[in-house]
């Protein structure tokens, strides 16, 4: 592929932790990708940056339990741009009960504490081509 | 104290062990060890046998000395745990008011000795739960609280006239409101100021460093709220400490053990400089600054660090601000232990690694503990995994015997030569900050951020390619690297009840009393008027925690945190 793989990384909402977002946001980088990291942003700033940044995968990190409700709303406001084919991805501390519903609501795979980052790109360039 | 030096040893003698010390490595142990170089977590080269020539002139008096006297280097109380054990303060924060009152009394009823609250996300970020910004984070990772009401349900029935609170309020902008609220509530319940013990958080790095979030104040409003706080308390509530110095919190996002430190006490400099320059003498709030530490893996090097933090404060307080209280110049400090250690693999590990970081806490010489829960990386803890953490709080204390004599490890030739190190490390980090303009300048320049940022990224890539080994993870690394099956402890429903709460609160508000109450707050945001008196009378007229907080985002503006 000619174009780096571009990745919109957010932390959703008013979760404090951004240790694992600006980490994972540059190792992607060291990986070869594109990452347009926005600090906390609400579902709808985030998609706009989306839109605009022209993103392959939207990067949803959260520790702060908000993952339910905003997660999804990422997705919902995508569709609703006709956008489903951008990737969304999430990461952080959800408890694993709740990944079935959210990939049903079409996050394509949740990264837990202790993911490795070269696990979380080849994920994406199997995705993404 | 004696001013003439009093080495720990005989010169000549240390001399001669130096040599001897040589020879053994040339004779005894060449060829048993290997090329490989040793550190210490935060870089400190370790040697493989320590020996009196490597404190050779180390001076009892001026650098151990005795517990309760300076240079407290072991200990800011003679006694130590026989006067008083180090309080038992588990964390508990989760759903309504009304849910963690129930958390609060159930650690109080299996023998916790101090309460410890945290807060919800919009409560400690300026807004209510009925606020839009607030969706999906109502009672989770904490305690909602909107209002005076909600804080007087949240201490309902718990003694705090007999026993000291926590209050983990983190932000100088959010503490000014709780502790306002605390005061009020305490007044309503007539319980005298002076008979409130304490502490609140109040460190404006863990609004412009430490945590990010979408609308921040700026570094110099931020850090003049946090002066506020504590020149009030100075003046109106003498057992309250209205600062806990966050080097827990900066550690856990990315730092050393001697950043941690070093930034803490280069807050506490700042905060002097400042209370001093407002006409304040440092005797007056001095003895009521208090710190926050973060006991992580490296056993040895935890245990100097508190060591040391205690003397580098003690010569700050001393020699640059003349301190002439002896309780000026004691660091006291809380311990949490480290939740970034922990893992969500094999769960049960992090009960090893609790255990241990509390152990060490106690041999620094805390004054109060929490050990963080085996779920730490799954959500709040269950009850049962809360109970063993009081419960590993209790065996420490009661079966291990290691309460029962002052600072034992004193003398040890290794965390000797490791405190001073330590010591001289943090004054060097110190030294740097300053010299880039002092603590507020660093935060707005983004340079803190970097150093933190920077260290994450370091980290995580040491651990991604095994230089840093986690059991379970890298090391031994677990054979299903899936999630252990272990309760998860679920947040319950709030939004709904405190949204009702709201409704009813302010139907029943008397609305120009509140206009008039928050009109004057406005209106002094931006004088040099110390704060709290008006938020105080915003409380006391029924205002929410998310009406004053849009009024201190309105008139001292956003700042934007830095990205990378
Ligand atoms: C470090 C930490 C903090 C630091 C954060 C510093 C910072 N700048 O990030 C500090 C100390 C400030 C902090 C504070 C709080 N914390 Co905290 N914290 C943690 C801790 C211990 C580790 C998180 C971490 O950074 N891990 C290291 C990084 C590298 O891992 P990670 O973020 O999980 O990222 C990895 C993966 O998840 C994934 N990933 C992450 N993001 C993304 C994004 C994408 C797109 C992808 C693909 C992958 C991915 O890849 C990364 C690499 O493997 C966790 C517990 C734990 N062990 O997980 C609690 C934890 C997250 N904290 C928690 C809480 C409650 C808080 C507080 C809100 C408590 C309170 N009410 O006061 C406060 C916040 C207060 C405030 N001021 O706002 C809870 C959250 C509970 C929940 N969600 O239900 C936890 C789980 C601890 C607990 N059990 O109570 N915390």
């Amino acid at each position: 592929m000619s174009r780096p793989i571009k990745v919109v990384m957010a932390k959703l909402g008013l979760d404090i932790h951004w240790r694992g977002a600006v980490a994972v946001s540059r190792m992607l980088r060291d990986e070869g990708m594109e990452v347009v990291y926005l600090g906390n942003q609400f579902p709808e700033q985030i998609v706009n940056a989306a839109v605009q940044e022209g993103a392959d995968v939207v990067g949803l990190s959260t520790l702060g339990g908000n993952h339910n409700s905003l997660g999804p709303k990422v997705v919902e406001l995508l569709r609703k741009k006709g956008l489903e084919d951008i990737l969304v991805l999430m990461g952080g501390v959800i408890p694993p009960e709740d990944i079935p519903a959210l990939k049903e609501k079409g996050i394509a795979a949740v990264f837990g504490p202790e993911s490795k980052i070269v696990d979380i790109a080849s994920f994406i360039r199997g995705k993404v081509s | 104290m004696t001013k003439e030096k009093q080495k720990l040893f005989d010169q000549k003698v240390v001399e001669q062990l130096g040599t001897k010390k040589e020879r053994w490595h040339e004779e005894t142990l060449k060829g048993k060890v290997g090329d490989k170089k040793y550190y210490t977590e935060s870089g400190i080269p370790i040697d493989i046998l320590y020996s009196p020539s490597d404190i050779k002139d180390l001076d009892f008096q001026k650098d151990i000395g005795f517990p309760g006297e300076a240079p407290y280097t072991r200990g800011v109380y003679p006694n130590m745990y026989r006067g008083r054990l180090f309080t038992v303060r588990q964390l508990a924060g989760f759903g309504a008011p009304e849910d963690c009152n129930q958390r609060i009394k159930y650690l109080l009823d299996n023998g916790a000795t101090g309460v410890n609250i945290v807060f919800d996300l919009p409560t400690v970020r300026g807004y209510n739960s009925d606020d839009p910004e607030a969706e999906g984070n109502v009672g989770a990772c904490g305690v909602a609280i909107d209002s005076l009401e909600d804080m007087e349900t949240l201490f309902n029935s718990i003694p705090i006239d007999e026993i000291s609170s926590s209050v983990v309020t983190h932000m100088p902008s959010t503490t000014v409101v709780l502790l306002a609220m605390y005061m009020v509530m305490a007044g309503k319940r007539g319980i005298a100021l002076e008979k409130l013990s304490g502490t609140n958080q109040n460190d404006f790095l863990m609004e412009t460093v430490v945590g990010s979030a979408p609308e921040i104040l700026p570094p110099k409003a931020s850090f003049r709220l946090q002066c506020d706080a504590i020149e009030y308390a100075s003046k109106h509530l003498p057992r309250w400490n209205a600062v806990s110095y966050n080097g827990y919190n900066l550690r856990e996002a990315g730092t050393s053990a001697v950043q941690e430190v070093a930034v803490g006490i280069a807050n506490a400099i700042a905060t002097a400089e400042e209370l001093i320059s407002r006409g304040n003498s440092v005797d007056d709030f001095a003895k009521r600054m208090s710190f926050f530490w973060d006991l992580c893996n490296d056993f040895f090097e935890e245990i100097a660090k508190c060591r040391a933090s205690r003397i580098v404060f003690q010569e700050v307080m001393r020699d640059r601000f003349q301190a002439k209280n002896p309780k000026s110049q004691m660091m006291r400090f809380h311990v949490q232990t480290s939740g970034i250690t922990l893992t969500a693999v094999e769960p049960l590990n992090n009960i090893a690694r609790s255990s241990i970081q509390g152990l060490a806490a106690i041999l620094g010489g805390a004054q109060s503990l929490h050990i963080d829960s085996y779920d730490e990386a799954y959500s709040a803890p269950t009850e049962e995994a809360a109970l063993v953490s009081l419960r590993t709080q209790q065996i420490l204390q009661a079966e291990t015997n290691v309460v029962n004599t002052v600072d034992p490890l004193a003398g040890s030739y290794y965390v000797e030569n490791l405190t001073r190190e330590m010591a001289q490390r943090i004054r060097d980090y110190i030294e740097e900050i300053e010299r880039k303009g002092g603590l507020v300048a660093v935060t707005e320049s983004g340079w803190l951020h970097r150093e933190i940022s920077d260290f994450a990224y370091k980290q995580q890539k040491a651990i991604e390619n095994g230089e840093q080994k986690i059991v379970g993870v890298n090391h031994f690394p677990a054979e299903k690297k899936k999630a252990a099956e272990i309760e998860v402890f679920r947040y319950p429903e709030t939004a709904v009840r405190q949204t009702e709460k709201l409704a009813r609160l302010r139907k029943k508000r008397d609305q120009a009393k509140l206009d008039k109450a928050l009109g004057n707050l406005r209106e002094k945001c931006l004088s040099d008027e110390n704060i709290m008196p008006y938020v105080k009378e915003a409380v006391l007229a029924l205002a929410t925690l998310g009406e004053i907080e849009e009024i201190f985002r309105e008139e001292f503006g956003l700042w934007q945190f830095p990205l990378a």
